[in-house]
Formats: C-alpha cells, sequence, structure tokens
C-alpha cells in the first residue's frame, strides 16, 4: 500500500522539525500509543494500540529514523507486529518551509501489512490509514500552534491532544463518510420518503378534526 | 417388483437435520473434554527462527503446547495422498507433502506453527496469543507465471526450481493438423483461485479411552477408512482400536477429501498423549488459510478447424498452482487435460503441463476439480471460432459431438483414474437439442434478444455443453441386513455431506427388498459399521457405493428366496417381496414377513445347516473397470446493467444425462447446488493475494458467496443414458452442476455486449472486473 500525501503546518520549518522529532509528542499525536521509548539516538521502540474496523490489538513496534538531513527530511521504517497481524513500512518525509512562514510536509511511503489486518480489515484499510494520519497530523499541529503561542506569549497554551476515544471516532466518522457519500441517493430517498410520511399523517389527522 | 429407483421420493434425513437433531461434530461433547487452537504465520514465506512458548505454558488453563521441536520424532511430513501416475512417459514429480506442523520454513500463511491445548478455546485461543515466534520473512512467490523465473525464490529449497511436474500428453499429431488447418485460434486463458466455501468449517473431535486401548475420533471427512487408516498407522495402532465417524457434515466440495491434514494426525495424537478428549473445531477465518482451495491456471491454447467448424486439434501449454505443496499429486490437472476436447471428437491433441509451488495454500480438488478449466479453455475456443467462422455457436458444438456410434470412445490421455480415459456411452445431441428447446434458443436469437436489444437492453444468451467424469474406482462395500424387526439396515464405508444417500441407497435396497424406503436405515461413514472403501469424491457416491449396495441387495433378496422357499414350501420363482413379506404369487394368504423371516435365520435353539450362514445379511463390492462418463447442456439468459456492470439471470436450463436417475428430486438439488457455485466461481468468487502471498479478502464480508439474490430458479430436463459398465446404469452428476458455469457466463456476456466485441479469456470475473474489460474495450474503440 502507498501512502503519499501533504500537509501544511501553521509553524516554522525548525519548531514542526523539532516536532516529528519529540517521541513524547509523537505519542500524544497517535493516542493508540501505549509506550514509546527512544533505544538509541535514531530508533525508538514502543506499543501502540490499533483498530481497523473489526480487527484490532495492540501491535509492537520498532521505528526508526534515518538518512536525517535537519530540518529538511528524513527517512522513517516502522516495523510492528502483534494480534492483528504485521506491518512494515518505510517512508520518506520532507518539510519545506512556505513564504508565509509555514511549513509543507510531503510524505511518500509503501506499507506492507500481513496477517488479520490484511485479510479482513483490506477493505478499510485505505480509508483507515489516511484517516489515522490526517488526525495525527492535524494534533501535531495544534501541538505546534501551543508552543508557538506560549514562545510568543510567555505563558503556555493549554494543550490538550485527543482522547483514544476521541481519536477512534473521527477515524470512524471519516470512514463512515466515505461510506455514505457513494450511497447519498439513498439518503436523499429516505428523506423524501419520511417527509411524504409526515405530510401524510399530518393531513389524515387535520382531515379527521 | 414396484419401481422405487427413479421415483421422487422425500429424504430420509430431513426431519432429523431440520429439527436440529442431527450430530455435526461440534455437537460432540464429552466430559473433561479439552479444546485445542493453532498458532498460524502472518507471513506466506519465513523462516522460524525461534519460539518461545514458556508464557504460553504458564497461562492457568493451558494443559499443552506443541512445536515442531516439541514432536521429536514423531514430526513426520505427508503422508501423501496420491502418488503421480506411473504410466505416463518421461513424467517429472516431485512429492513434497504437507507438514504437522511449521519445523524450519513457513510456506504460506495460515499454516500452522504450534498446537496449544487448554480446559477451553477461549483460554487456547489467548495463549495462542502468549507464544513469542521470531519469523524471518523473504520474498514470496505468488504468481504462478513467475514462479519458474531463474531469480523466483525457492518454496522448498532442496530443489532446483519451483517445478512440481511436469507431464506431457498427446494423442494423433497435432503440428500436422495445425499445418493443414484453415484456421487456427490461439488465446492466453487465466483462471484464478477459489474457495470451497463449506457452510460447516471442519473439526475433529477424539476421545483415546485407555481402559480399552480404544481411539474414537469425530471427522469433518469425506474419506473416514483412509484417515482411520492413517491414524492407525501414525499413531502406532492397529486399525481395530480406531473407530473414525464422520458424522453429518455440511458439505465437503471436495477439501474435505484431503488426507490427511495436519490436524487430523495432531489432533488424536495429543488426545492420545494426554489421554483426554480434545475438541478442534476450524473457525470461518482459519478456513481460508488452512482448508485447501482450487482453479489457479494460466493456458496458452490453440485450436486447428477446417473452414467448414470441424476441429482438427487442440493444443495447449499450461501452468498449475499447486501451491505449498503437493501431497494430492496430479490430480486436478489431469482432470483438465482429460477436459480439454470437452464432448467433442478431437483427433489431435497436444498437452504440455507445468504444476508450480507457491506460496499459497495448498490446493486440492473442488467440486469440478479441474475439469471447470479444461471445459472453460474448449469452449472459449468454440466460441472465438464460431464467430470467426460465422457459425452459429450451437451448430459448431453439434458439428463436432462425439457421435452415439463411436461409444466406448478411446481419448486416449490419461486421467485421474492413472488410466487412458474411455467415456463410455453417451448421446450428445438430443441433450442439447432439449436445452436449445427448453431456453428457447431459435425464437430469442431471431426475435426475442433483438426486440430487447432495440428497446435499449443488454441481454444475452449462452449455451456451453460439457462432460464429466464419475464414478471411478477402485472400489466401495455395504453390508445389508434383514432385522428382527423386519427393518433394513445398510452400513456402507463413503461419508455423506449432504447428498441423500440415505434416501437414494434406501431406494435402491427398497426396491429389491420389497420395503418401504422409510424402513431401510443406511449407515454411512463409521469405520465400525463398515471398514472397507475410499470416500465420497468425483461424483463417485450414486456409482460405486450405489452398485455395491444393489449387489449386496441382490444377494440378501437370494437370502431372504431361499429360506422363505423352504419355509412357505414353493418354489423360489412363485415369491413376491412385498410390503415388507414374501409372498406365495396369487395365494396372497401363504406368507411370512421379513422380520419373522430374520428370527428363523437366527436360531436360538437347533443348528443352522452346514455351509450356510447365520442371519439374513449380505456383505458385496463393486469396482468399476473404468469411470462413467456423464454429459450436460447449460443455457441461460442474462441482463448487464450497463452502469453497475451486475448481472442478472433472467432464464438457466440444465439439461443433464447421469444414466439412470436414482431420485430426480436430490439428483435436482445437486444440480441446483452445483450451479450456485458455479455462478460463484463465474462472477463472485475469487481469493485475492497481494504480491507478498497475503490473502486479502479472507471473510464472507470480502470473499462473495452467492446468496438467494444471485442464484435464479433453475430448470432441470434430463437425459437417460444407461452406463453400460455398472448394473444400475449409474452415472455421477455431484459436479455436472459446477462445471460449465465460468463458459456459460462468458459466452453469455459478450452476447450481451455485442458492441464491444469482448472477449472473455478469464475466470473468475466481478462487476468491478467486467466494469474494467468493458473501459477496455471502449477505449480501444
Amino acid at each position: 500500500m502507498k501512502l503519499v500525501g501533504e500537509y501544511t503546518f501553521d509553524g516554522p520549518r525548525e519548531e514542526v522539525w523539532k516536532l516529528i522529532r519529540d517521541p513524547e509528542v509523537l505519542s500524544t499525536a497517535l493516542p493508540g500509543t501505549q509506550s514509546l521509548e527512544q533505544v538509541s539516538e535514531n530508533e525508538y521502540q514502543g506499543e501502540m494500540n490499533v483498530r481497523v474496523g473489526p480487527v484490532g490489538g495492540v501491535f509492537m513496534g520498532r521505528l526508526t529514523v534515518s538518512d536525517e538531513v535537519p530540518p529538511e527530511s528524513l527517512t522513517m521504517t516502522v516495523e510492528g507486529k502483534g494480534k492483528p497481524g504485521f506491518l512494515n513500512g518505510s517512508g520518506h518525509v520532507q518539510l519545506i518551509a512556505q513564504e508565509d512562514g509555514r511549513t509543507l510536509m510531503k510524505y511518500d511511503g509503501e506499507v506492507q501489512i500481513g496477517g488479520r489486518l490484511a485479510s479482513v480489515g483490506q477493505r478499510l484499510i485505505d480509508t483507515a490509514s489516511k484517516s489515522i494520519i490526517g488526525q495525527a497530523l492535524d494534533t501535531l499541529n495544534q501541538a505546534s500552534k501551543a508552543r508557538l503561542s506560549a514562545q510568543v506569549t510567555g505563558q503556555a497554551v493549554e494543550y490538550k491532544p485527543p482522547s483514544e476515544t476521541e481519536f477512534a471516532a473521527s477515524v470512524a466518522k471519516d470512514m463512515a463518510g466515505e461510506v455514505f457519500s457513494s450511497s447519498r441517493l439513498i439518503w436523499i430517498g429516505v428523506a423524501v420518503l419520511i417527509i411524504i410520511i409526515i405530510l401524510a399523517i399530518f393531513l389524515i389527522s387535520s382531515g379527521g378534526s | 417388483m414396484p419401481k422405487i429407483i427413479g421415483e421422487r421420493i422425500k429424504r430420509n434425513e430431513d426431519p432429523r437435520l431440520l429439527t436440529g437433531e442431527a450430530l455435526f461434530v461440534d455437537d460432540v461433547s464429552i466430559p473433561g473434554m479439552l479444546h485445542a487452537a493453532f498458532l498460524r504465520s502472518d507471513y506466506a514465506h519465513a523462516y522460524l527462527r525461534s519460539i518461545d512458548t514458556s508464557a504460553a505454558r504458564e497461562r492457568p488453563g493451558v494443559v499443552a503446547v506443541i512445536t515442531a521441536q516439541d514432536m521429536g520424532d514423531e514430526w513426520q511430513p505427508g503422508p501423501p495422498l496420491v502418488s503421480p501416475p506411473p504410466t505416463v512417459k518421461g513424467v517429472v514429480f516431485h512429492s513434497r507433502p504437507q507438514v504437522p506442523l511449521v519445523k524450519d520454513k513457513v510456506r504460506h500463511a495460515g499454516e500452522a506453527i504450534a498446537l496449544v491445548v487448554a480446559e477451553s478455546r477461549y483460554i487456547a485461543e489467548d495463549a495462542v496469543e502468549d507464544i513469542l515466534v521470531d519469523l524471518d520473512p523473504i520474498d514470496a512467490v505468488v504468481d504462478i507465471e513467475k514462479a519458474l523465473h531463474p531469480d523466483a525464490p525457492l518454496v522448498h529449497e532442496d530443489l532446483e526450481s519451483n517445478l512440481a511436474a511436469h507431464l506431457i500428453q498427446q494423442r494423433g499429431d497435432y503440428a500436422a493438423a495445425r499445418a493443414r488447418a484453415d484456421v487456427v485460434i490461439k488465446r492466453k486463458i487465466v483462471i484464478d483461485r477459489g474457495a470451497a466455501g463449506a457452510m460447516e468449517n471442519r473439526g475433529i473431535v477424539a476421545d483415546w479411552d485407555a481402559k480399552s486401548q480404544h481411539l474414537t475420533v469425530w471427522d469433518t471427512t469425506q474419506a473416514p477408512i483412509p484417515i482411520r487408516n492413517g491414524i492407525a498407522t501414525r499413531l502406532g495402532l492397529s486399525e481395530s482400536q480406531v473407530r473414525v465417524i464422520a458424522p453429518f457434515i455440511g458439505g465437503g466440495f471436495g477439501p474435505k477429501m484431503m488426507m490427511h491434514y495436519p490436524e487430523e494426525i495432531l489432533i488424536p495424537w495429543i488426545a492420545v498423549k494426554l489421554g483426554r478428549p480434545v475438541k478442534w473445531i476450524e473457525d470461518r477465518h482459519e478456513n481460508f488459510f488452512a482448508t485447501t482451495q482450487e482453479r489457479t491456471q494460466v493456458h496458452e491454447a490453440e485450436i486447428a478447424l477446417t473452414k467448414d467448424g470441424r476441429v482438427l486439434g487442440v493444443s495447449h501449454n499450461f501452468l498449475h498452482d499447486s501451491g505449498a505443496y503437493d501431497p494430492y499429486g496430479l490430480t486436478i490437472p489431469l482432470n483438465t487435460q482429460s477436459h480439454v476436447m470437452g464432448a467433442y471428437d478431437v483427433p489431435n491433441y497436444y498437452s504440455d503441463l507445468k504444476v508450480v509451488f507457491t506460496n499459497k495454500t495448498l490446493t486440492t480438488p473442488i467440486r469440478g476439480a479441474g475439469r471447470p478449466q479444461g471445459i472453460f479453455v474448449i469452449e472459449r475456443l468454440l466460441d472465438i471460432a464460431a464467430k470467426e467462422l460465422g457459425i452459429d455457436p450451437v451448430e459448431i458444438r453439434m458439428r463436432n459431438f462425439i457421435h452415439p456410434d463411436a461409444f466406448p470412445y478411446q481419448r486416449e490421455i490419461i486421467d485421474q483414474a492413472f488410466a487412458p480415459l474411455i467415456l463410455d456411452s453417451g448421446n450428445y445431441k438430443p441433450v442439447l437439442e432439449k436445452a436449445a428447446t427448453m431456453i428457447g434458443y431459435d425464437r430469442f436469437v431471431k426475435e426475442e434478444g433483438p426486440r430487447l436489444r432495440a428497446e435499449g437492453r443488454h441481454v444475452g444468451i449462452g449455451l456451453v455443453s460439457f462432460i464429466e467424469t464419475t464414478g471411478v474406482g477402485p472400489y466401495e462395500g455395504a453390508r445389508i441386513t434383514v432385522e428382527a424387526s423386519g427393518k433394513i439396515r445398510v452400513a456402507t464405508g463413503v461419508g455423506t455431506q449432504g447428498q441423500g444417500h440415505f434416501t437414494s441407497f434406501a431406494q435402491i435396497v427398497a426396491e429389491q427388498l420389497g420395503v418401504g424406503v422409510e424402513d431401510v436405515h443406511v449407515s454411512t461413514g463409521d469405520t465400525s459399521e463398515f471398514h472397507w472403501g475410499t470416500g465420497t469424491f468425483a461424483s463417485r457416491g450414486a456409482v460405486v457405493a450405489g452398485n455395491a449396495i444393489h449387489a449386496s441387495a441382490l444377494a440378501v433378496r437370494y437370502k431372504i428366496l431361499k429360506l422363505a422357499s423352504k419355509v412357505l414350501e414353493a418354489p423360489e420363482e412363485e415369491l413376491e417381496l412385498e410390503d415388507g413379506q414374501v409372498r406365495v404369487a396369487d395365494i396372497p394368504n401363504m406368507s411370512i414377513s421379513l422380520g419373522e423371516l430374520a428370527l428363523l435365520a437366527n436360531p436360538l435353539r437347533g443348528a443352522v445347516e452346514p455351509g450356510t450362514e447365520p442371519g439374513l445379511e449380505a456383505t458385496a463390492y463393486f469396482g468399476p473397470q473404468y469411470g462413467a462418463a456423464a454429459f450436460g447442456v447449460h443455457a441461460m439468459i442474462l441482463e448487464v446493467d450497463p452502469e453497475t456492470m451486475m448481472v442478472e439471470i433472467k432464464r438457466y436450463v440444465v439439461v443433464e444425462d447421469c444414466g439412470t436417475i436414482l431420485n430426480p428430486m436430490i439428483l435436482e438439488g445437486q444440480i441446483h447446488g452445483g450451479v450456485a457455485m458455479g455462478i460463484g466461481n463465474a462472477f463472485y468468487e475469487r481469493l485475492v493475494f497481494d504480491e507478498n502471498g497475503q490473502l486479502l479478502n479472507a471473510s464472507l464480508a470480502d470473499y462473495l458467496i452467492p446468496t438467494a439474490s444471485e442464484v435464479p430458479r433453475i430448470e432441470v430436463g434430463h437425459e437417460e443414458t444407461r452406463s453400460p459398465l455398472n448394473p444400475l446404469g449409474t452415472k455421477g452428476a455431484g459436479e455436472a452442476g459446477t462445471i460449465p458455469v465460468p463458459a456459460l457466463f462468458a459466452q453469455a456476456l459478450e452476447n450481451a455486449l455485442p458492441d464491444l466485441n469482448l472477449e472473455i479469456l478469464e475466470m473468475p470475473l466481478s462487476p468491478n472486473r467486467l466494469f474494467e474489460l468493458v473501459q477496455e474495450k471502449e477505449r480501444d474503440k
């Protein structure tokens, strides 16, 4: 599975770089993360709760950062396995400073999945992974804004990462959105039908009085 | 003698099945029973570096955790089920049977690595997760066309390549036929993998009684006797110490014929070791990995014809996917080779078969077993030829049918029975004519079709024919006993998975012994009742077991007449068997019931005459000289929705010639079920693997089995050309519904989309795939 995308952060490149190299921030951005420790300069190890449709469970994984060119680019390699199967992937992340002071992140990676995650979750994995990445980057952006604001005002703005439930609910909403958009006509049909029924009831009851 | 064979009699077994009183393996519950679960590989191809089972062993409620290492010398591959045909010259065959648990290398996703036995299935499943296994993944062999590439990773590293077998068969001289042909058509044809999708997954319960030194095994197998023999050999027991019961089974379709699945050895083995009963029931997800699959083949096929549509020869080079191991030998591709000539008189044939190992679940026969692929190839080539030559597709088939006088017809190709195939009998033209009449072929082509198309509807008609080799040996047997109650007990070795054996076999006996069908109690699939035989496969139950039961019924009838003649003091020729009585013809009050006669045959005092046996009982066997060949034609009218590419089947007609019909209702049920499976094979069911050998649709939410809304009402007609190879004249029909459906779908879809000049050369399709094919054509326009 290919994962290619872009995201614009509101902060400058150096700030964003610090964020993505900070395990504590990273673990709040991915709320299923139960632990994430740095085991060497460029290696992190941790446990994460993952749920894709009917498949869920704890992944134990290792994240390696390589080809690091601060604050421009790095390559992340992920290896994880657990009850739901396994996940191996690597991706190249690039940070490009924008003229307006914001930062464009481009990512381009390839992920291999196996086990139950692939055999049962396949149908949902595309949407789920896009949504998980999107939510995580949004959270990082919030964190970045919080830090920046702290620097400017000298006073910390309260930054509250989403809980695991909130995160999962957002992912579920994205996935449901995909399903509903394809059957919008049916929903319009159902809505029209309900209106007709209400009208009918109204007319019958008013006719009787 | 009242006629009972051929009557539409309701099934004896249905009251038990419909009220939930029939025994299935999962119904077996024994005090103290333990439950098993397996750790299975997530990877398709990986080295097993290490396993740590200590945490699993410590979990409360876990009784045993077994790895290949723990089995010591008792870890043995196999046994191989079928050896390669020794009669084919120059055959290459590398036997690599399945292993009970992975020892050093995983060869397909879902292969079992460890067995956990615990007080409950819940504990066993949790303990499976406690096992730490270090698997080192390597590149997988998935695409069969890449499997023989010199750089391909090796599934079995002791072999030079992934070639499992190579075999060339030919008749006549194809090259010479091609040289003088007016038209030669060459196409690449691809058929992909599917699952059998039986409603009941596999399951085994094993119970070792140390005091009687006896092992009882309930198993969802189609072959209880070979399983009994295999378990006895593996566990060092005598065959009489092992009883295998294959009770009611929710569908076999071939994969339950595999002997032996690793679980079929491991569960009895661990039950004996622990001295406690052990149950394992496969779950649906496991079934997608651990139960065998079938169909993947790639053909480069060619047909040579004269300009008036006579087939001069057929040639094909093809690859067949064996999966990770090959215990079932060459059965599937041999069936393909023996069916690529279809129902036609093809004088010249050349076939080059290469079987390859891949990192996928192993393949063994599934209903059709190589025949649907063969029939798809020939029917497609004929359709393309008909189009090119401007001949009607029905007409080109008529022109090439084997002539009724040509039977027995020598095909000159070794088939799954390891002997040159002979088609015993047949009369193909009337079957085709009946199907064409039933579907209204001419009317549709001339009037209805053009009228509907003018209205803008995408309707199409198809009509294809097929043969089915059925009823292969070696033999089956049966024992029939008249009990003192007057009821008849029949025991046979074949198992039953829904075929209606309790009724059709009872009909054979009832007709000979003059009793009601409901008074004949049939026992199948219990080795303590009957312990010689092979199993229920290759559409052979009605032919081989049916005729063994017939022979046994004749022998009992003889004993009844002999004893009754003495008791009633009347010559045997004057005796009649009717309503459970033996009567002297024309003297109604001179009679004796079968029950009374059975008592006399088993006296408590006095003496049985020397040279005779007690009881009204006989055992007989039947082994056909060779298999009987059935024939049939399927026709359908379908409509395609051009926006969604969904297909609606408007009419579906089957005309089947399977020789003598035992019970038309049961036969039609077989046909209906077969067609439903064929519709899945043609338009819904495809197992999708990624390039790493991961199965991407291992659930019934993603792997689509046709439901009532996809299966139309099926109209069935019959012709009866009796087989000369057995006294009943029967031929098999178990696979007839499935075999030609993909070929029929392809033809009808092309017919429904005439402007596109579509050529369908692959199966299974899906609405998505059809959409892609149509898009490709529209781009080319």
